[in-house]
């Protein structure tokens, strides 16, 4: 076991916290999140070059005809092309897929293109996507609270055991904040968009978080009926007891997610990325946010 | 220790029950193994002819994302339909949909309604390795025309001033078009010359494009380009009904099918019928075994030569002696589903043994067969003034206010007077009054049925007809009738549809991800498995051995199904098993088993963000684990004997397991409730996954820690923990 003096230096754990908290709430304000056309609505469409692949500029003047708007033209890998834009018909599609083996031609008769994905959401679709998501995270939480108030009805002295569900949900509003402020920043700097894949990425934190926040809050269960410490010190051997575990837990877990990011495919990157730096940040918040906030609640309640 | 092995199998020790529960579990991974790898399995008995029964092979069943397809999203318009009626016109529309698809032979389409929380209707259509997609969304929405006409009596004759204006017109027309064909002749750029002379609006700004054309879709300019070599031009003008052709051939190839994309072929057959008692229409009395003897006897003595009369003695097709049974050329789609499997894999020149279809047992004659070729071509074309350009657009027939909106229903009949198949029609009420009206204003006159622009039926009313039932009788054989009728039925939607999303996946892409995530799962599990044994040693291997029957048992599961019931009763007599009593978990199996038999489970769909799921559960998977190794190390520090020890981690870490899992459930639970597709499939695996890593983790791990003797483990105590205890040694 190791016997570090974590909640003691809790103001430390606490302002860094913070800090990157009110950093990442600013990013998510001033540049917002990246909506993908899950959200937005909006056609996506990836095709193969078989021959030589066009230029952008060649792309962008071809398909100048079918007035595109705000269209956006990504190449991918050695052959493929990736074009978002506004529109989402039908006819659209087809004179776009047309207008684009009219360029693969244009270069060699033989050459031509190969459809690799199309999709296309309506705006009110995305709209929808949007509520639905929201309500889904909401009835995550009340879950979550219910559950953990629950689970630790039996240990509600000193601490009410509905503050231990509060203490957890904290910690894993500040792993989601930061996980969206990243991306808001990625979305800003590098173009990164956010889909539905996304989502369930931040739901999948959620639950995460308050897992790995529950093994610490289940040793001070157990420990506090038969502690002959305080509050606080019971809290700290808690953590320190569970500390080995939380961090091989995670480690594994990030692992897992590396090699899915190097060898994964590019498709689910963007799903995994948000994992990984979502699990990373709520073993973060559950070690030094949940259980210090505790002790903070703790002390308010003497005074 | 050394009793007989037969008493200790009955009455089992300790120790003995931990062998048993051993053999179970080595049961489990034995069936688990089998279904994973079943087709391995299957041809390594055929290999090394082994005499063991072969296993059935389950496929896993792949999301479009992974297999390549097109799922198309619907919205369904039902604003104008009072609430109470909207689900069912939502579920007419999914029938249509259905039937269309099935016309054209999808394998295994999937049309589902979506209900929204806004209250949208949305039908999701899901299209396995489909090619077209074009074509599909133009099948989907298409609407078989149905409408009456009756006689134009207004029509207008041309005067012989009009005659004369015509005619110069048309060899003004006529000089015109020698003369561009002189200049495309003459090595001038076709498209140039179409989009400059050619009065074909649609085409002409496209250089006169016409795309891939068949024979059924344009016969005239068909016919024209037949006879043009590749890359060539007409040598003189093609003259078609209003005009004059000049013709480019670009291509020609054989038309392939857009969703099986094999070649479409068109088969010229006849065939004999013998119909039992039971099937559609049939009067012959036979029951089912005669008619299979009468035909069999009918085949032994069949030859190309006498087939014909055969089939004017015997066939109990009502219209086989005018037809000889003869059938024409038709492609795929235009008969039964058994026929056309039959006739089309048949030899040409053969006479097939006795196919059975809904409508008895056939012989089928099959004379020839084709590929259906199709020609890319562009045209210039040249307009030729006719009379009804003149007269004004008038037809011989004009529409009435009848359409196939108000038809309620198709069905087959058979003509009493000669047995002919016929379509009846029923009419809706208000259908009703106006076919009581039309026939009423034109007894003694023909009415014409129109069927996608193309008259079928063009009966003489003898009487006013009330009731609000029609017939067409007519030149069709029965397979045409019934398929005219399940067209009609299938027919019209009832309420409008819109495209609202679309998503297509290429096949290679597709197969590319399950390449990517089978690596990337590969690759995660051997971390995991090097990071467990390093740190924990021996129950880390043990853990990692878990990890195995883990996934074995996942994709087992994937593989057969589950269902939201398996779910909630396996969830809870494992947990009950895990917690309480071994036994339960017997019973969790039972009752998977059970739900398998009485068909409770649909198969998981795989989807990317499914596989991703499986993986990430792999992760949390390894979490018991770590919790229960870690107390475990802590009760040896703290001093405990090694066995106790390794009983007190299991115990101990338990409480923690169940919240934290739970807890994730609860999210997985709520994604699987509130999204769609991908989201929800990357719940489902991960909520199956962490349900079956809280058995694997605990109970089999624990069972295989138990199979190792406490004495002999011990003395080792390095294989655990490099903690001595300070105690107790």
């Amino acid at each position: 076991m190791t016997n570090f003096k974590i909640i003691q230096k809790r103001n430390i754990w606490l302002s860094i916290a913070a800090a990157l908290f009110v950093v990442f709430t600013i990013s998510l304000f001033v540049w917002g999140l990246k909506f993908g056309i899950d959200f937005t609505g909006g056609s996506l469409l990836e095709v193969k070059f078989l021959g030589t692949r066009p230029s952008v500029g060649q792309i962008e003047a071809g398909l100048a005809d079918l007035k595109l708007n705000s269209l956006t033209i990504q190449p991918i890998g050695e052959q493929d092309v990736m074009l978002k834009f506004q529109q989402t018909s039908e006819e659209i599609h087809q004179a776009a897929l047309s207008k684009l083996n009219e360029l693969a031609k244009k270069e060699n008769k033989d050459n031509s293109i190969e459809e690799q994905r199309f999709e296309s959401v309506g705006p009110s679709i995305g709209q929808e996507l949007k509520i639905k998501s929201l309500w889904a995270i909401f009835f995550a939480l009340i879950a979550m609270l219910a559950y953990i108030t629950y689970a630790f009805r039996k240990v509600s002295k000193p601490v009410a055991s509905w503050k231990y569900g509060s203490a957890a949900i904290i910690a894993m509003f500040h792993d989601v904040v930061i996980t969206m402020g990243i991306f808001a920043f990625l979305g800003h700097f590098y173009g990164v968009e956010i889909n539905t894949a996304f989502v369930a990425a931040v739901l999948t934190v959620l639950g995460y978080s308050v897992h790995d926040t529950i093994v610490v809050f289940d040793r001070l269960r157990e420990n506090l009926p038969k502690s002959n410490e305080d509050f606080e010190g019971t809290v700290n051997t808690s953590l320190n007891q569970t500390l080995v575990r939380s961090l091989n837990t995670s480690l594994t877990v990030l692992l897992v997610l590396l090699a899915i990011i190097i060898f994964g495919g590019a498709s689910i990157r963007t799903f995994v990325l948000a994992l990984a730096i979502g699990i990373f940040f709520g073993t973060y918040s559950s070690i030094f946010i949940a259980s210090p906030i505790l002790v903070v609640w703790e002390r308010w309640g003497k005074k | 220790m050394s009793d007989n092995i037969l008493q200790k199998l009955l009455k089992p020790s300790a120790r003995g029950k931990v062998w048993w529960v051993f053999a179970c579990i080595m049961v489990l991974v034995l069936v688990t193994s089998l279904v994973d790898f079943g087709g391995y399995y299957n041809k390594a008995v055929d290999k090394f002819k082994i005499p063991f029964p072969k296993v059935k092979e389950v496929p896993f069943r792949l999301g479009l994302d992974l297999l390549g397809g097109t799922q198309l999203t619907y919205q369904a318009d039902v604003s104008a339909i009072a609430t109470a009626d909207k689900s069912n016109a939502v579920e007419g529309v999914r029938d249509v949909i259905e039937r269309r698809i099935n016309i054209f032979g999808v394998s295994e389409p999937n049309v589902q309604i979506n209900r929204t929380s806004g209250g949208d209707y949305r039908i999701i259509v899901e299209l396995a390795g489909i090619k077209d997609v074009k074509q599909a969304i133009k099948m989907i929405g298409e609407t078989p025309l149905l409408e009456f006409k009756e006689q134009n009596t207004e029509i207008r004759q041309v005067t012989a001033q009009e005659t004369t204006q015509l005619n110069d017109f048309n060899k003004t027309a006529e000089k015109q078009a020698t003369e561009v064909l002189g200049k495309v002749l003459s090595g001038g750029d076709f498209k140039a010359l179409a989009t400059a002379y050619s009065q074909d609006e649609k085409t002409k700004a496209a250089g006169g494009d016409l795309g891939y054309i068949t024979e059924k879709d344009n016969p005239e300019i068909y016919n024209l380009a037949k006879n043009i070599p590749v890359g060539k031009t007409s040598a003189d003008l093609g003259k078609v009904t209003n005009g004059y052709e000049i013709i480019k051939v670009e291509d020609k190839r054989v038309k392939t099918n857009a969703f099986s994309n094999t070649e479409e072929k068109e088969v010229k057959a006849s065939h004999l019928l013998i119909c039992f008692t039971g099937t559609t229409g049939c009067e012959s009395g036979l029951s089912k075994e005669e008619a299979l003897e009468k035909i069999n006897k009918l085949k032994s003595r069949a030859t190309i030569n006498n087939f014909k009369d055969l089939i004017n003695q015997n066939s109990t097709e009502p219209a086989a002696r005018e037809s000889n049974g003869e059938l024409g050329w038709f492609g795929a789609g235009a008969m039964v589903q058994s026929f056309e499997d039959a006739v089309f894999k048949q030899a040409v020149g053969v006479i097939s043994g006795p196919v059975e279809t809904e409508f008895g047992f056939h012989l089928i004659y099959k004379q020839a067969e084709r590929k259906v070729e199709e020609i890319k071509a562009s045209h210039i074309f040249i307009k030729i003034m006719t009379e009804a350009d003149i007269v004004g657009s008038q037809s011989e027939w004009k529409n009435t206010e009848l359409t196939g909106k108000n038809l309620k229903s198709a069905t087959v009949e058979f003509n009493p007077q000669d047995g002919s198949p016929e379509v009846s029609l029923a009419f809706d009420d208000e259908g009703a009054k106006m076919f009581e009206d039309i026939t009423g204003r034109n007894i003694g006159k023909p009415v014409a049925i129109y069927l996608d622009g193309y008259p079928i039926s063009t009966p003489n009313v003898n009487e006013k007809i009330p009731g609000g039932k029609a017939v067409i009788s007519g030149k069709f054989n029965i397979t045409e009738a019934k398929l005219l009728s399940q067209r009609l039925n299938a027919g019209a939607l009832p309420v409008p549809i819109e495209l609202v999303n679309q998503q297509t996946i290429g096949a290679s892409l597709g197969q590319q991800s399950v390449n990517d995530s089978m690596k990337a799962g590969l690759i995660g599990f051997i971390i995991i498995a090097i990071f467990m044994i390093l740190f924990y040693r021996l129950p880390g291997l043990m853990a990692v051995l878990a990890l195995m029957v883990y996934s074995l048992i996942v994709f087992a599961i994937f593989k057969i199904g589950f269902s939201m019931a398996a779910l909630l009763l396996v969830g809870i007599f494992l947990l009950i098993g895990i917690t309480v009593n071994g036994w339960f978990i017997l019973f969790s199996f039972i009752s998977y088993i059970l739900l398998y038999f009485i068909g409770g489970l649909s198969p998981v769909t795989l989807t990317l963000a499914g596989l991703a799921g499986a993986i990430v559960s792999v992760g949390m998977a390894v979490d018991a684990n770590i919790l229960i190794f870690a107390r475990m190390k802590e009760e040896i520090a703290n001093g405990k004997p090694l066995t106790s020890a390794i009983e007190d981690g299991f115990k101990r870490a338990w409480p923690s397991i169940r919240d934290s899992n739970f807890n994730t459930l609860i999210t997985c639970f709520i994604l699987i409730m509130f999204t769609t597709s991908a989201v929800k499939g990357f719940a489902i695996t991960l909520g199956l996954g962490v349900i079956i890593s809280m058995f694997t983790a605990i109970f089999i791990t624990r069972n295989f820690l138990n199979l190792i003797p406490s004495a002999w483990l011990e003395k080792r105590h390095s294989l655990i923990t490099s903690v001595k205890s300070s105690e107790n040694k």
